[in-house]
């Protein structure tokens, strides 16, 4: 999780894009999809692009991108 | 949170999520045991208010301005654990909270109409019956309104999630926040 590997929490976060700190966690346990603008928001928190993420499908876990392992 | 807050506004919504009472809702169970609680104590007040003003029992009266305080306790322990759903102007609120708002008053809205639907087949089972329910009339519109009322709060209640641990340096943030 990106904001886990920066350091961030949940409050500074929620601060920075304008929401509620729960729903910073309803996004990050897929229980919430957020809108376009507050997607774009979290992205540009961290200066990733959207897809970075927000993904239809689970990303990978970090382990088999770094170590190049197909998904079983 | 789209539009400009009131001073008012912030100071609901600091209020809303003050954490002091945390433990009174922290499972679903201690939720559910408010939102039962919460049910009976306002029970317990139309009841004794419809006699207050309908059959004219002082004791009742009494009886009433005991239970309010309890009521107001449990109102503030449902609030407190949906964090102001229905406490808050929607422009406190941010997207999905005003999409969780949406969801619960229509849930709500489906159980008062299957209430509503129940009471009014009891009414003409009675006419069809020939029993008199002519006294009625007051405290039954009075008890649908104060169910119309409440019933948001309560379905909102129920619906509250457990919020997860999180990462030790999250936790401490957000204390550090609400001091």
């Amino acid at each position: 999780m990106v904001r886990a590997e920066r350091k961030v929490s949940r409050q500074s976060l929620a601060e920075a894009v304008g929401v509620h700190y729960q729903t910073i966690g309803y996004i990050e346990r897929g229980q919430y999809n957020p809108s376009l603008d507050l997607a774009l928001k979290i992205a540009g928190f961290f200066g990733l692009p959207v897809e970075a993420l927000f993904s239809l499908r689970p990303f990978r876990p970090l382990t088999d991108e770094v170590y190049g392992r197909s998904q079983g | 949170m789209t539009q400009e807050m009131t001073g008012y506004d912030r100071r609901m919504l600091a209020l809303m999520n003050r954490s002091e009472g945390a433990s009174m809702y922290a499972t679903a169970t201690r939720r559910r045991v408010a939102v039962c609680a919460h049910i009976a104590l306002t029970a317990a007040s139309v009841t004794t208010w419809l006699l207050t003003v309908v059959a004219d029992q002082r004791w009742a009266m009494w009886t009433m301005l005991g239970l309010l305080l309890p009521w107001c306790l449990a109102t503030g322990v449902i609030n407190a654990s949906t964090r102001g759903l229905f406490e808050l102007r929607e422009r406190a609120l941010d997207e999905r909270q005003r999409a969780e708002r949406f969801r619960v008053a229509a849930r709500a809205r489906q159980i008062m109409l299957w209430l509503l639907l129940a009471a009014a087949a009891g009414a003409g089972i009675a006419a069809q019956q020939g029993w008199s329910t002519h006294g009625l009339l007051f405290p039954a519109l009075f008890t649908a309104f104060v169910v119309h009322w409440l019933m948001p709060l309560w379905v909102a209640g129920l619906a509250v999630q457990d919020e997860p641990a999180d990462l030790d340096f999250d936790s401490e943030a957000v204390h550090a926040a609400d001091k």
